[in-house]
């Protein structure tokens, strides 16, 4: 046991992603997916991700419960899939992506490593989804953390109210098309305050401090 | 008391009501974010800032006088510190510990911060630091007393009702 | 004059037998309450003692993580991830670090992860000092708060001497740990290995620690009052905990014993020997129990790491700007509240696209309707206090 660490995870194969130090999950989405009538979506680095039809999404969460033994609730949340690139740095390929939200769910096992992401597609104008409520119980919270962030209705939730945020506040923060205002305002606070830090060689020439500043602006 | 308010207080009057103001602030138990463990550590056994008289700890706002603001303001939570500040009875102070209640911190840009405390209570004195060490709020605190020992008794009193700028 | 014994007979029946009509009232506790552990409120509708219902109200300290996730570079994420379970600083930034070096493909050496098992280990004992302070306190007990704050003083010092800070240290890089300092234009690259003496320190540190818990128990254990105020208080079943998504010290006093640190291997902790917490029935009794015994035990970690400290570097080779390759992960570590996952979506780049933080305070709040119901007022404050979780780490 005590090669591991040193051992280097790239091994013979450079072209292809780093060997999942997280272990080998493939026989696991594999099994997964056939219990729940799902796709294996990914099972790199460690983590399997199984995707479920959106029809099909309550029931799937549920024999994955049943049948695969993942009755650890572990969460549940959405990603903004947009062509818009005002808000950080964008998809990797703006013209090929798919607009949509896509809703993930993770449950796992409190008996071994086992953890398996479930995720859904759904269309942007037309956000909503089974609510797992019924299912597990801890879905109730994480649906309204969710459902506030991103808009996404979720059929059948108890109480879809506001979790985070004030009750006057409008919009779907989470959202790649909401702004962060202060950013526009002022894109970075160290760029427009630095000074340039006196050296003993030369009091004049610009600092360390002032280059690594550059490299800080986003947006 | 409208003798204060038309003729002020004599100096030794004015210096006793300051020395047994200083001496004897009575904080307001409350911290909302990181700050306030090194709040929990400064009034531990090794920092103690009991010695200069902070103790008891009420609470209540209204037993309180002094209210240090340690941790994260956020829109949500902003009428509630008002409400709170509102609660005190004067002479009141503030300290605002941390660089979130001083300007909103490391987290300038997020949607649900307020940009610094100031921009609802008037704030005496700002204790700079992510999070500060306690030694430093108690450089604070030992500020906060030097400014109380210069304050001048009528104008204390007569600037009850100022508001934040 | 005084009454007659007959009439203070009747007097006495009368009040027995007339039945009163409560009706219920609307408490409001908090957002300001010494005793919420930071800004929670709670609005419970009560029937004289006894609490019909709760609803908790969160969103006090919400911050917006996800978002500001979203426009900082990794680097930066580093330094602002650690607030969000602020007692226990270091453990935070570990799941993020180790998520961004698994897609990258590179793997810290072996000293640099012995050095974060340490300091996140230091973290757990830190966070659990807290508890062991501030829940006897919430239950009546003040003095276990000066001698629990006395020991975790000296682990800060312990933190402070190598990383600078107290409990947001920032001392995590993408592959491996800080490793010099200084480097600048015109200043010479100064090491930044251990300190001396660190060692040595830490193992006095760690005896002192593990006999700060003997002293705890001897205050607090023993006391028919803590022990009437938390025994069979606030009991959480198995099945509901797995519905909820409980982790952590709430999820292992409930008799399961599941630690994180044994199946993962986001640090070397499979080369050392310790043992897993675990409680009986899952009442306020057990947590308590069960984060005592993990301060020992993560004393014991402490000593064996510092016993087998591998010699080597502090971080392996990473470019200067960091971009992340495309891919998706999921990391979960064993922190101090519970268990902290962080899901990384990178489109390349050195900005995440996407970071779904996981925190443990989260799932474990959201069984509170649940567990409030019809209990006394005094039992929700033993139960909030045993829960042990921290605003930050709910509203992020």
């Amino acid at each position: 046991m005590t090669d591991s660490p040193s051992e280097t995870p790239q091994a013979a194969e450079a072209e292809a992603p780093s060997e999942p130090t997280g272990g080998d999950v493939t026989e696991l989405a594999a099994a997964v997916a056939a219990a729940v009538g799902g796709t294996v979506a990914q099972t790199e680095f460690g983590t399997a991700k199984v995707a479920v039809d959106r029809d099909n999404w309550a029931a799937a969460i549920a024999s994955a419960r049943d049948e695969a033994g993942l009755d650890f609730f572990n969460w549940l949340s959405a990603v903004d899939w947009t062509k818009d690139t005002t808000l950080g740095e964008g998809v990797a390929e703006p013209d090929t992506v798919e607009e949509r939200f896509e809703v993930l769910c993770m449950l796992s096992t409190l008996t071994d490593g086992r953890k398996v992401t479930f995720s859904v597609d759904l269309p942007k104008d037309d956000a909503s989804l089974g609510s797992l409520s019924s299912i597990f119980g801890g879905a109730e919270w994480h649906e309204r953390e969710t459902a506030e962030m991103f808009g996404i209705d979720f059929v059948g939730h108890p109480n879809l109210a506001k979790l985070y945020l004030p009750s006057e506040f409008e919009g779907h923060p989470l959202l790649k098309s909401f702004p962060l205002l202060s950013r526009e305002v002022k894109p970075w606070p160290g760029k427009v305050d630095v000074e340039n830090m006196p050296s003993t060689e030369n009091p004049e020439a610009p600092s360390a401090e002032a280059a690594e500043s550059d490299e800080g602006e986003t947006g | 008391m409208g003798v204060i308010e038309k003729f002020g207080a004599p100096k030794p009057l004015s210096w006793l009501l300051n020395w047994s103001r200083k001496y004897s602030l009575w904080m307001f138990q409350f911290g909302l974010a990181c700050c306030a463990i090194e709040m929990m550590a400064a009034s531990g056994p090794r920092y103690d800032f009991m010695r200069f008289g902070i103790i008891p700890l009420p609470a209540s706002p209204r037993q309180a006088d002094l209210m240090i603001i340690a941790g994260t303001v956020t829109d949500k939570m902003a009428p509630a510190i008002k409400r709170l500040y509102d609660q005190m009875p004067e002479p009141k102070y503030v300290i605002s510990m941390g660089s979130c209640s001083n300007c909103g911190g490391p987290y300038w840009d997020s949607y649900s911060v307020t940009k610094g405390v100031d921009q609802i209570l008037p704030v005496d004195v700002y204790v700079p630091g992510c999070p500060p060490r306690p030694e430093a709020l108690m450089d604070g605190i030992v500020m906060l007393q030097q400014q109380i020992a210069k304050e001048d008794v009528r104008e204390k009193w007569n600037e009850r009702d100022r508001q934040p700028v | 004059m005084t009454t007659p014994p007959e009439i203070m007979m009747h007097l006495s029946e009368a009040a027995v037998s007339v039945e009163l009509e409560t009706a219920e009232m609307t408490l409001n506790i908090g957002p300001q309450h010494p005793s919420t552990h930071g800004v929670l409120r709670l609005v419970a509708k009560v029937d004289g003692e006894r609490v019909s219902e709760v609803e908790p109200v969160i969103g006090y300290m919400h911050r917006g993580y996800e978002k500001l996730t979203e426009v900082r570079t990794y680097p930066q994420i580093t330094a602002l991830v650690n607030r969000i379970d602020w007692v226990s600083g270091f453990a935070n930034e570990i799941p993020f670090m180790v998520a961004a070096e698994r897609l990258m493909g590179i793997e810290a050496p072996p000293r640099a992860q012995y050095i974060r098992l340490i300091l996140t280990e230091m973290a757990r004992i830190s966070s659990h000092l807290i508890f062991a302070s501030s829940y006897p306190l919430e239950i009546g007990a003040a003095t276990p708060l000066m001698h629990a704050l006395r020991e975790r003083e000296r682990i800060l010092d312990l933190l402070e001497s190598v990383t600078g800070g107290r409990f947001h240290p920032n001392f995590n890089r993408i592959g491996g740990v800080k490793p010099a300092a200084g480097a600048g234009a015109s200043t010479k690259k100064v090491s930044q290995d251990l300190p001396a003496g660190f060692l040595d320190e830490t193992r006095v540190a760690m005896e002192r620690v593990v006999s700060v818990c003997d002293d705890l128990d001897g205050l607090v254990s023993g006391n028919e009052i803590f022990q009437a105020r938390t025994k069979g208080v606030g009991v959480i079943p198995v099945e509901i905990a797995k519905s909820y998504g409980v982790s952590g010290p709430n999820m292992r006093a409930s008799g399961v014993p599941f630690d994180v640190r044994k199946v993962d291997d986001y640090l070397p902790y499979d080369q050392f020997d310790f043992d897993v917490a675990v409680g009986e029935n899952g009442d306020c009794w057990d947590r308590y129990q069960v984060r005592l015994e993990e301060i020992r035990q993560a004393a014991r970690i402490i000593s064996q790491a510092i016993d087998s400290m591998p010699s080597g570097e502090l971080q392996a080779k990473v470019p200067r700007i960091i971009k992340v390759p495309k891919g998706q992960v999921y990391v979960r570590a064993e922190n101090p509240k519970g268990e902290m996952g962080y899901f990384v979506v990178s489109e390349g780049g050195r900005i995440p696209y996407r970071v779904k933080i996981r925190t443990a305070s989260f799932s474990n709040l959201t069984i509170l309707q649940w567990i409030l119901k019809g209990i006394l007022i005094p039992d929700i404050i033993a139960i909030l206090g045993s829960l042990d979780f921290v605003l930050g780490d709910v509203d992020r």
